[in-house]
């Protein structure tokens, strides 16, 4: 029993760690907008977008705490068979979703239908990491890009596809298309609904190179290419998805908040290196940080979208971040 | 080929490199050795482009790693000690981007990913994400990718480090055949037998200065005896409570 409480206080410091990396939604544009306006008169639709990033976080929250242990080292350490069963049996109970499974199954006021809807993603966020496709990677077949960037390109877009803002993103977007499909989407609300889109996108611009693990920024140096071309391989991606993102919206004031997201984010990516971990929200270098890009980004969209060749401006600045944070990275030491 | 004057790299208070002094000839394979910490990846980042030197000066094919980085590492290949490898490229992947990057032709770059995969031991492998391989798989990789460009210099830090003895051998072999063709290779590795077998000049730094260098003909007795000498005397402690029969209560 010595052992097996020895291996459960691992576990517990492992965990409590890695949901240390699931609050990085506190840091992300969406949730810090929602935040702040929680505090207006009638906070009622923020409630509901918190109510929203809760779910997607679900999943990632609810992973085997089992997982953290290397195969290999739980396999050389002298456990009878009777131990590695008990263990298995205890360590779901490390997860708080576990417990909070098991409150909502015991509360009155809980219907089964969402008892049965919070189990099965329960279940869904157990059982994906050790499904062979997420081992082996889900985004292996990408379409190919011209130019001799074509691969880095590729890769920063499996990158992007791997983070939970991508995945806010796409099912706010989804929604939108279906009610603008049944007509139920108003004209005036294209403009805050593509803001919105941007807000659950836009803290990855802050933090480029934060999934590229330690080796990433030695090997992009190695490269004889200059600094910018490798921001622009990394920006190629994110400017593709917030297009895609934003076409049932309002596509220019979306290309324009993801151009003035990516011009601003430059700063942040290549001056204060932030690590990223894959399924998680992308997470700001600061609530400042945030709150200021959310303003310039949201104003920008809105003024593209009154007047649309302002885009070009947006593209100007853009082009001209890009140069200069380019040569601010060839000049940093490793 | 390369050539430093008084290279020397300070962070903040630490001198991790001091006052390094050396040439390595074309052709040449130089084996630069040190104990763990002793400024040899440093040295290895400055001669690359990676690292500006705080002081002294470095070329490598003639121009100058601090003003011309770009140019450097048009000429060189690279096996950082990180390995450089994107956990979302697979193998295959690296090595067609190294490829693109150098501006290798098609058919030129396909026959020599192909060459390189089948001699590393890759080609089953190829379509391996780099993030899921094992750490020698992505050492070879990292491997080809330096030489996939044909450099003038090749830079390897610790490149025999968690390798299989038959791909050893490969690795060896292709760096003798590098160096006889012109090739000039400069590598870090802690295994003595083999770069004693395969160098033609070693150099030794301890603390970030150097303490050694010659031709493999002036050593005046076996690299080991050398090397413990000089850059790594052995701390000889006996662990008097390693006894058999005297293991952890199994209850």
């Amino acid at each position: 029993m010595a052992r097996i409480r020895a291996i459960l206080a691992a576990l517990i410091t492992a965990v409590g760690r890695d949901l240390k990396t699931v609050g990085s939604f506190s840091g992300n544009n969406l949730f810090v907008v929602s935040v702040v306006f929680l505090f207006l008169n009638d906070p009622g639709p923020f409630v509901a977008l918190n109510a929203f990033i809760g779910l997607i976080l679900f999943i990632p929250l609810s992973a085997d705490p089992l997982r953290v242990l290397p195969p290999d080292r739980l396999a050389v350490w002298p456990l009878s068979t009777g131990e590695r069963r008990l263990l298995r049996i205890l360590s779901p109970w490390l997860n708080p979703v576990t417990w909070l499974i098991v409150s909502l199954a015991v509360w009155k006021h809980v219907t089964m239908g969402l008892w049965a809807l919070a189990a099965g993603a329960f279940a869904i966020g157990f059982l994906l990491p050790s499904l062979p496709a997420a081992r082996k990677g889900i985004w292996r077949h990408l379409p190919s890009f011209p130019g001799p960037l074509n691969h880095l390109i590729r890769k920063n877009l499996r990158e992007t596809l791997s983070t939970l803002d991508f995945w806010c993103s796409a099912v706010v977007s989804a929604f939108c298309l279906g009610f603008r499909a049944a007509g139920l989407l108003p004209g005036a609300a294209l403009l805050p609904m593509t803001i919105i889109v941007m807000l659950a996108l836009s803290t990855y611009t802050q933090t480029l190179f934060g999934l590229d693990g330690d080796g990433g920024m030695t090997r992009y140096r190695l490269l004889p290419v200059p600094g910018w071309q490798i921001l622009t391989a990394k920006d190629v991606p994110f400017l593709l998805v917030s297009a895609l993102m934003t076409l049932p919206l309002a596509p220019a004031a979306g290309l324009a908040a993801a151009l003035t997201a990516l011009a601003m984010g430059h700063h942040a990516s290549v001056t204060q290196h932030s690590h990223q971990v894959r399924w998680r929200f992308s997470s700001g270098v600061s609530f400042a940080a945030s709150i200021f890009q959310v303003i310039v980004m949201s104003a920008t969209a809105a003024a593209v979208h009154a007047i649309p060749l302002l885009v070009i401006l947006c593209a100007g600045v853009y082009a001209w971040s890009t140069w200069w944070y380019g040569r601010l990275m060839e000049q940093q030491p490793l | 080929m390369i050539s430093c004057r008084q290279l020397t790299k300070r962070f903040g208070a630490v001198t991790a490199v001091n006052s390094l002094s050396l040439e390595v000839a074309k052709g040449t394979i130089c084996a630069f050795l040190g104990p763990n910490g002793a400024g040899k990846s440093t040295t290895v980042k400055m001669l690359s482009g990676l690292l500006a030197p705080t002081s002294g000066q470095a070329s490598v094919c003639g121009f100058d790693v601090a003003t011309q980085p770009l140019a450097v590492k048009r000429h060189i290949g690279v096996l950082p000690e990180s390995l450089g490898l994107f956990d979302d490229l697979t193998i295959g992947e690296h090595l067609r981007l190294t490829a693109q990057i150098y501006g290798l032709g098609k058919q030129e770059s396909h026959e020599r990913i192909e060459q390189l995969l089948r001699v590393l031991g890759l080609s089953e492998t190829r379509d391996t994400f780099a993030g899921y391989g094992s750490h020698g798989m992505r050492k070879k990789t990292a491997f080809a990718m330096a030489l996939l460009p044909n450099p003038e210099v090749l830079f390897l830090d610790e490149p025999f480090e968690a390798i299989d003895p038959a791909t050893s051998k490969i690795m060896r072999d292709l760096l003798v055949s590098a160096a006889a063709r012109g090739i000039t290779v400069f590598l870090t590795s802690h295994i003595l037998p083999v770069v004693e077998r395969i160098a033609h000049q070693f150099v030794m730094i301890r603390g970030g200065s150097l303490v050694w260098n010659s031709l493999a003909a002036e050593l005046p007795r076996s690299l080991e005896d050398l090397y413990l000498e000089l850059a790594e005397p052995p701390v000889l402690e006996e662990l008097e409570w390693l006894a058999s029969g005297q293991s952890w209560p199994r209850s």
